[in-house]
């Protein structure tokens, strides 16, 4: 599905991502774990296709097609979905509309029925139901005045009612109490499949008892450093990036 | 002795011919008073940069632009699509009576263009003190307009539509003089509607007062051709317990300026000025306000939106004056500019002249680009850059826009500003 080849990308003149090697397979869940600053955020955004991450060499397919050369509204029409670390708050715009939008936007890219009010409404009522949301929230703009849990959900919301092929999910768990971080592993087991994988940025090994890996890779100063399975995320809680990055 | 604009000559040197076609020539006052007017601008000239109040707005164009000759071919007008309950209409600066929809109108009403009124013995004056030259230009050539009452006590429902239309066959002004009076207790909501195609000068001068516990809800379409020059100042009055609020929304002009000075002049009254404007290519938007308070115990607020793409460039003057007696009033001032290419520019200039101690003034402007980090947000989520970035327009202009009361303007504003959108 996935198949990332000596990535490399700057971010204002100065490389972040040197050397990056990775293929996700239809079906697979990885996790990536690394210290602050190892460029997990920056490898997240290169593949969403943020303006200013510059891509110096490499390559990147994503089924078959070359990810770089498509727009951010079209790899998300794909099917990629990133759970940002920071979501943005947006004035102004209010949830629901927002998630209309982006819901018909790709059901249009697909060349699938756009959903009137009605039909969007009883669809997001069912997955706000699912993921424990209240429903105000909707009426609210776009994560302003959110609280840091308040914003994460909302991301798995979104995720929840997009169906993504390949979610990248970016420390979605920090901010989360215990019983708010079930749920978002929830909203990822839920969308689990054969078709459907998944790539979880995260510190803590503690989210990948609820959303168990196929694999596991530390990402440090740009590059990966090791893989393993998942007894790889235990390891590192027990021992710390260091002694591991300098293994 | 300086030398003035060309086309301030060409307005003096017709001026003679001129008051044999303009309506009062057998009444001595008015001839008077535009002999008057005439003076005063012949020593003023069209106002220029050496004019603090016009330093960010440049006439100079209007020479060339606005030449003496009548335009060549009338374009044919379409019709505004804003329905209005009784209507007045201007066509190229001139009442239209076929056009206007003045039958059965209420008790408490009245409307009349400035020829009626004239002929029924209105007064139309100039203040010595006066010291903007396009009133005085305007008191010299004004030409039509209309007068609008509305009795003590009368609640006017529905909308008085004014609608301007301009053919650009008439070059050189549209020089309309405009009264609004509602007398105690009375209330009514107006819409201006200012249309027009190819290249003229309008230059409507309005006069409002409105009575103690009146209120006046006056909406302004400023929808004038690209190539056109609209200059428009509007005195309003505001007696104990009257409320004023004025909302202009503004998409056409080569040129224009909205100058809205307010005077409150009794306690607990209210002045609300708010506004939006879009604006691209090379067009110039300029919105000068003077609030006056008085006395003690009133306020007012505005809060004007503007968005300028291409090489557009804004402009927001608005002063606040409060006399030195006039305590607890509060006023606020807020501009909010986005800048859609590198190109388009905004002045603002917020100045607070307050001579009482106990105030609750606020002033503030800001202008900036669309968030990057929310174009991205909506983009990776499907929406596609141009409906990401009209999304976010609306969203800026969102607030303004709900703080219209009247429904329908309200909805009509939104129309035009989606159809703004639609056509970058
Ligand atoms: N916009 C930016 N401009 C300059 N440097 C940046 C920018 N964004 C990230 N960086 C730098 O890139 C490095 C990697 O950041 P990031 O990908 O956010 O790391 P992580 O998510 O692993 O903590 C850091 O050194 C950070 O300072
Ligand atoms: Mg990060």
């Amino acid at each position: 599905m996935l198949e990332i080849k000596d990535l490399r990308a700057e971010v204002g003149g100065k490389e972040i991502l040197k050397g990056i090697n990775l293929t996700i397979n239809s079906g697979e869940i990885h996790a990536v774990m690394g210290p602050n600053g190892a460029g997990k955020s920056t490898l997240s955004y290169v593949l969403s296709g943020r303006h200013g991450y510059e891509v110096t060499g490499g390559s990147v397919m994503y089924d078959g097609q070359n990810l770089l050369d498509m727009d951010p509204d079209v790899r998300a029409c794909s099917g990629i979905f990133l759970a940002f670390q920071y979501p943005v708050e947006i004035p102004g715009v209010a949830s629901a509309t927002f998630l209309k939008t982006a819901l018909n936007a790709q059901r249009k890219f697909r060349g699938e029925e756009e959903l009137d009010a009605m039909q969007f409404l009883k669809l997001v009522r069912e997955k706000t139901k699912e993921l424990d949301i209240k429903d105000d929230m909707l009426k609210r703009a776009v994560n302003v005045g959110f609280s840091g849990g308040e914003k994460k959900r909302n991301e798995v919301l979104q995720m929840a009612l997009l169906e993504p092929k390949l979610m990248l999910l970016d420390e979605t768990d920090s901010g989360l109490d215990i019983d708010a971080l079930k749920v978002a592993a929830e909203g990822v087991n839920r969308l689990r499949s054969p078709e459907r994988s998944a790539l979880i940025i995260t510190h803590y090994q503690r989210l990948l008892d609820y959303i168990v890996p196929d694999f596991v890779h530390v990402l440090a100063d740009g590059k990966i450093v090791k893989s393993g399975d998942k007894s790889l995320a235990l390891e590192l809680e027990e021992k710390g990036y260091a002694e591991i990055s300098a293994a | 002795m300086k030398s003035l604009s060309a086309l301030a000559q060409n307005y003096i040197d017709r001026f003679e011919t001129a008051l044999e076609t303009l309506p009062g020539q057998s009444s001595r006052s008015i001839s008077e008073l535009r002999k008057a007017g005439l003076e005063k601008f012949a020593v003023q000239d069209f106002p220029n940069k050496r004019v603090e109040e016009w330093r960010f707005t440049n006439l100079s164009s209007m020479t060339k632009d606005v030449a003496n000759e009548d335009g060549a071919g009338v374009s044919a007008l379409t019709p505004s699509l804003f329905e209005t309950d009784y209507e007045i209409v201007f066509i190229d600066g001139l009442f239209s009576e076929e056009q206007s929809k003045l039958d059965g109108l209420p008790n408490g009403l009245s409307i009349s263009s400035f020829v009626d009124a004239l002929e029924n013995g209105a007064v139309f004056s100039l203040n010595s003190e006066e010291e903007r030259s396009l009133i005085a230009l305007n008191t010299a050539f004004m030409q039509d307009g209309f007068c609008i009452h509305v009795g003590e006590k009368t609640k006017i429902d529905g909308i008085v539509g004014i609608k301007f239309k301009n053919s650009g066959a008439i070059k050189n002004g549209a020089h309309l003089r405009n009264r609004i009076t509602l007398d105690t207790g009375a209330a009514l909501t107006l819409i201006e509607l200012h249309e027009g195609d190819g290249s003229y000068f309008s230059n409507p001068v309005s006069h409002i007062s409105i009575g103690e516990g009146a209120r006046l809800d006056h909406y302004k379409l400023q929808n004038e051709s690209v190539s056109a020059y609209h200059l428009a100042l509007t005195d309003v009055e505001v007696q104990k317990q009257g409320i004023y609020k004025n909302f202009s929304f503004s998409v056409g002009g080569k040129i224009s300026r909205n100058e809205l000075k307010t005077v409150i002049l009794g306690s607990d009254a209210e002045s609300h000025l708010d506004g939006a404007y879009l604006m691209r290519g090379d067009q110039h938007c300029d919105t000068t306000t003077l609030t006056e308070h008085k006395v003690p115990k009133n306020i007012s607020n505005q809060t004007y939106k503007g968005v300028l793409d291409d090489k557009a460039h804004g402009v927001f003057q608005g002063k606040i004056h409060i006399a030195p007696d006039a305590q607890q009033v509060a006023g606020d001032q807020l501009s909010k500019a986005l800048l859609l290419s590198d190109y388009a520019a905004v002045d603002c200039k917020p100045e607070l002249e307050i001579y009482a101690d106990d105030v609750k003034c606020s002033h503030g402007a800001t202008s900036g680009e669309l968030d990057d980090d929310a174009l991205f947000y909506l983009q990776a989520r499907g929406i596609p850059e141009l409906e990401a970035r009209k999304i976010l327009i609306e969203a800026f202009l969102g607030d303004v826009l709900l703080s219209i009361d009247n429904e329908k303007v309200r909805e009509y504003f939104s129309t035009r500003s989606a159809h703004w959108l639609k056509q970058s």
